[in-house]
């Protein structure tokens, strides 16, 4: 058994286990963190498929902004518990058997030997000094440059409708105005009234 | 010459719209003048015409004015054909035209109408040149529809007279039935022959004819068959004979224009153009032949029993129109033009002479209401005497020759049932005589059943009205004798008739036995016609005149006949509860079945209320739940991966390999 | 040895995790997009797993905008969802079903 191998089951494991976690858990923030651990394991797989670029980029971006992100918004919206718990496992046999079902078709076609994958295609062993860099980037700004632009213009037209969305009117947020402020009087403040004391004969 | 052609068709049309659109401002006289005047000068060069073609022996003149539109193969123009035919017809239609409008001046003279009517008879003769003149089936079409339109106008002219609106509906309805036909007979015509064109279509006739339809029914006897009933519809054969009479709700003139000289005469003229390819089918021969006797002798009968002086005349022309039919159909084309020409002059002439009594009477038409007007107005009288003379076939007039003609042709024709044909043309010399002269005694002589008031003014009519009938008088004498022997014997009408002599022989067989006009009028003395008509006209004079109240006991006797003639035969009875009833029935059934419950109902708003359905069931389909959505989506991609693997011929299910 | 079937399993595998996931937390939005960024991850694992053992690097750079369109997706999604959030007052799954028919 060669290391790789067991570094591979190892995290093959931890990603299906976080996985299996994450879609049971009942609490959301729980699941978020099963996620990121899944998604840890994902790119210890795909170091180990020499993919060093994406698997650091995978942390970075998708760890580090996208998963914070849902941490914001789990933790701003109001997330009814009970709704969750209620209808957990009216669903779950149905699920599971969807899911054996789609898992067992692709294992079947996968396991058929029909493509000949293990024989025809083996893995190329590089140099030490290999850069995986170098050679994404040969390929990304030569010949697929044109949809990298548009992935720009993608992001950035995902930036606008985010922000146009969730953008408030002025007006809705409160400002200071310091002299409005400190040009105030009592007047503006306090109102004088004059009230009679209750007359209930039942006070206490 | 076509610009003389052009000119005779045209004139009348110019005249009919100026006078149809500027009428009231142009005033009466003028209005009146420049129709004549456009029908005056259609005479004068349709007498040049006929010199040119006829006397002087000029060629036939066939040509396409204007072309219309060309459909795939199909070429649909205005075209000229002018041969002898034509020549005559066109004589005849003018001159009788021209007689009718300056008739009209006096006979309209209190009319409101007056430019209008004028507009109208103009218009008629235009759409008549343009029926006689065409060259091709289209613009035959077009002057028939025209004609038949025409008609419908002057019949109902009197618009606020409602006998004369229903009449002249009738009047259209009527001949529509015959046009379908007609139309039919052209499309089936079109179907085999490839062309509208007259001469392209006699040409390729032998051809044409051994071909079958239906099974084995004989091409050319359908075409033939269906262009009759057209010409039954215009030429008011049994049954479509029924406008006739009510068209008699029309002012005089026009019955005396349209209803006894050119427009009934225009099925009669069809035959005869399309004599080429109505030699071929000896089965329409004989339905011609039959139709027309039938209408001869029945018609006849009718005119015993009426009362309306208009009418007498109207069914005496049914009676003619089949005279003419049955010469049509024993082949002896020339024969049936011969009678139509004749029949024109004196039945316009007595159409016209009743008129001149109906208005010297202040619009009296019962003839019981009338009697002994000889005195108070002669010329009337003698051109009335003239024209009955003419009519029943007194030797020397010009009817005596048509009609003897008529009866030798049938007598040689070896169609079946001739022999039965031929006893009932006979007799109905003697029925044509007994009405004729029935009609002249009681309206002429005996005692005066006028009105009492009406009488101290009844004088002889104005000039515009009694010219006519001098100028009419005339050819009702001796054109007979004049143009019997070039127009059926040596060969007037040749050029535009042809006769299949091996198998109908009876021109062939009368030129036989003619020796010439004169000898005609010897023999009269000798014939079985001369001694018909002897006999009618005394037994006119007995119930008339003699013994008047003979007639009246043997209606009562054969009171049964009697109810049978005076209505008509039912013919009326039998429209009304088919097909006027039927109709009806049938436009109630289609509105609130087919119309409101099936169209309405199950169609429209059922297609509307099935979507609402289909609607309504997909509908909940889309709960809003998104997870219902992802839930779909996953179910799908399942069956999807499931139907790949299964359904496909997948070597994937070879497990192991 | 691990063989490029192996990969291609653990891939399926954890895909059809993820589709359970959707089925059994439809209640909770939040939770189906994560299953949805899982489904993602899975197959991002196959295509490096192809590049890899296919030699060729198409299948890192189609990695490559797969992470970018999914980043963009997350982050719309999430602003709708808190719109409807704002709007409604709770992301119950009771709440937003106004496109029901």
């Amino acid at each position: 058994m060669e290391f790789t191998s067991i570094l591979f089951y190892v995290f093959a494991l931890y990603f299906i286990g976080s996985a299996v976690l994450m879609v049971t858990s009942r609490n959301t923030i729980k699941a978020a963190m099963f996620l990121i651990l899944s998604f840890f394991s994902v790119a210890s797989l795909w170091l180990l498929l020499e993919a060093e670029f994406l698997a650091i980029t995978l942390i970075l971006v998708y760890v580090g902004a996208v998963m914070v992100l849902f941490l914001f918004v789990i933790k701003m919206l109001d997330i009814d518990k009970s709704t969750v718990r209620a209808k957990f496992t009216k669903y779950l046999p149905l699920g599971i058997v969807v899911s054996v079902v789609v898992i067992s078709q692709m294992v079947l076609v996968l396991s058929a030997g029909q493509f000949d994958l293990d024989n025809s295609m083996g893995p190329v062993r590089h140099a030490a000094d290999f850069s995986n860099i170098s050679q994404l980037a040969n390929d990304l700004y030569t010949l697929y440059v044109y949809p990298f632009e548009l992935a720009a213009v993608l992001l950035l037209t995902a930036i606008i409708a985010a922000i146009t969305l969730v953008h408030r009117k002025e007006g809705r947020s409160k400002k200071q105005n310091i002299a409005e402020q400190i040009s105030v009087q009592a007047a503006d403040r306090v109102r004088l009234v004059s009230s009679s004391p209750s007359k209930s004969k039942e006070s206490k | 010459m076509e610009n003389t052609y052009l000119t005779i068709v045209l004139a009348p049309l110019i005249g009919a719209i100026i006078v149809g659109l500027a009428g009231n401002r142009l005033g009466r006289t003028l209005s009146h003048s420049i129709a004549i005047l456009g029908v005056t000068v259609s005479t004068v060069l349709a007498l040049y015409v006929f010199n040119h073609h006829v006397l002087e022996g000029a060629g036939v003149f066939n040509e396409n004015i204007y072309t219309w539109m060309q459909v795939g193969g199909l070429n649909m123009s205005v075209g000229f054909l002018v041969d002898n035919l034509t020549s005559v017809m066109l004589l005849v239609v003018s001159f009788i035209s021209l007689m009718v409008h300056i008739y009209t001046i006096g006979y309209m003279q209190e009319d409101e109408g007056y430019t209008k009517f004028f507009s109208y008879i103009s218009l008629f003769t235009f759409a008549m040149f343009m029926l006689v003149i065409s060259n091709n089936f289209m613009q035959l079409f077009f002057g028939w529809e025209a004609v038949g339109l025409v008609s419908y106008l002057l019949i109902g002219f009197w618009h606020h007279k409602e006998s004369a609106v229903e009449a002249s509906l009738k009047a259209f309805l009527v001949n529509r039935v015959g046009d379908f036909g007609f139309l039919l007979g052209i499309a089936v015509l079109l179907m085999f022959f490839g062309s509208l064109d007259y001469v392209e279509v006699f040409t390729l006739a032998s051809q044409v004819n051994g071909q079958t339809m239906f099974g084995d029914i004989s091409v050319i006897t359908v075409i033939c068959l269906l262009l009759f009933v057209g010409a039954m519809g215009k030429s008011a054969q049994v049954p479509l004979h029924v406008w006739l009479p009510g068209s008699m709700e029309g002012p005089t003139p026009i019955s005396a224009l349209i209803h006894a000289a050119t427009m009934v005469t225009a099925g009669i003229f069809m035959v005869s153009r399309m004599s080429p390819i109505f030699e071929l089918s000896d089965v329409a021969l004989t339905v011609v032949m039959v139709v027309g006797a039938i209408t001869a002798i029945f018609m006849g009968l009718l005119g015993i029993v009426q009362n309306d002086i208009k009418r007498v005349v109207a069914y005496s022309t049914l009676s003619q129109l089949g005279y003419m039919t049955v010469a049509l159909g024993v082949s002896a084309y020339s024969v049936a033009i011969f009678h139509l020409m004749t029949h024109a002059f004196f039945k316009a002439l007595l159409f016209l002479a009743a008129g001149s009594v109906i208005v010297a009477l202040h619009h009296e038409q019962d003839i019981r209401k009338m009697g002994d007007l000889r005195k108070k107005m002669p010329i009337t009288y003698i051109t009335s005497l003239i024209g009955t003379l003419a009519l029943i076939g007194f030797p020397g007039f010009a009817g005596f020759y048509s009609k003897d003609m008529i009866i030798e042709a049938v007598h040689f024709s070896n169609l079946p049932f001739a022999d039965w044909v031929y006893y009932a043309v006979v007799l109905g010399v003697f029925i044509t005589a007994f009405y004729s002269l029935r009609m002249f005694f009681i309206v002429f002589h005996g005692e005066s059943r006028v009105d009492q008031h009406t009488e101290e003014h009844v004088h002889e009519t104005a000039l515009s009205i009694t010219v006519p009938l001098i100028v009419l008088a005339i050819p009702s004498v001796i054109i007979g004798y004049l143009t019997i022997e070039p127009m059926l014997f040596t060969g007037w009408l040749d050029n535009s008739i042809y006769i299949d002599a091996s198998e109908h022989g009876s021109v062939v067989a009368l030129k036989e036995h003619f020796h010439s006009a004169f000898g005609l009028l010897q023999h009269s003395i000798a014939t079985v016609p001369f001694w018909m008509m002897v006999g009618g006209s005394l037994a006119a004079w007995v119930f008339s005149l003699y013994r008047k109240d003979w007639a009246k006991r043997i209606q009562e006797r054969f009171h049964r006949t009697n109810y049978v003639l005076e209505s008509l035969y039912g013919f009326d009875r039998l429209n009304e509860i088919v097909f006027v009833r039927g109709s009806r029935k049938l436009g109630d059934f289609l509105w609130r079945i087919s119309d409101m419950a099936i169209i309405d109902q199950f169609v429209v708003n059922g297609s509307a209320r099935l979507m609402r359905f289909m609607g309504s069931v997909i509908r909940p389909v889309q709960t809003g739940y998104l997870y219902h959505y992802a839930f779909f989506m996953i179910i799908g991609l399942m069956l999807v991966l499931t139907w790949v693997l299964v359904v496909g011929e997948n070597p994937l299910l070879f497990l192991g390999s | 040895m691990i063989v490029l079937s192996d990969y291609l399993i653990l891939s399926a595998i954890v895909f059809c995790i993820g589709l359970a996931g959707i089925f059994i937390n439809r209640t909770n939005i939040i939770m189906l997009l994560m299953c949805v960024e899982l489904i993602l991850a899975a197959v991002n694992t196959n295509f490096i797993a192809f590049s890899y053992f296919g030699s060729d690097i198409a299948g890192q750079i189609f990695v490559f905008f797969i992470l970018t369109v999914a980043a963009a997706e997350v982050a719309i999604g999430l602003a709708i969802l808190t719109l409807v959030y704002r709007n409604r007052g709770s992301i119950d799954v009771d709440v937003t079903n106004s496109l029901k028919g």
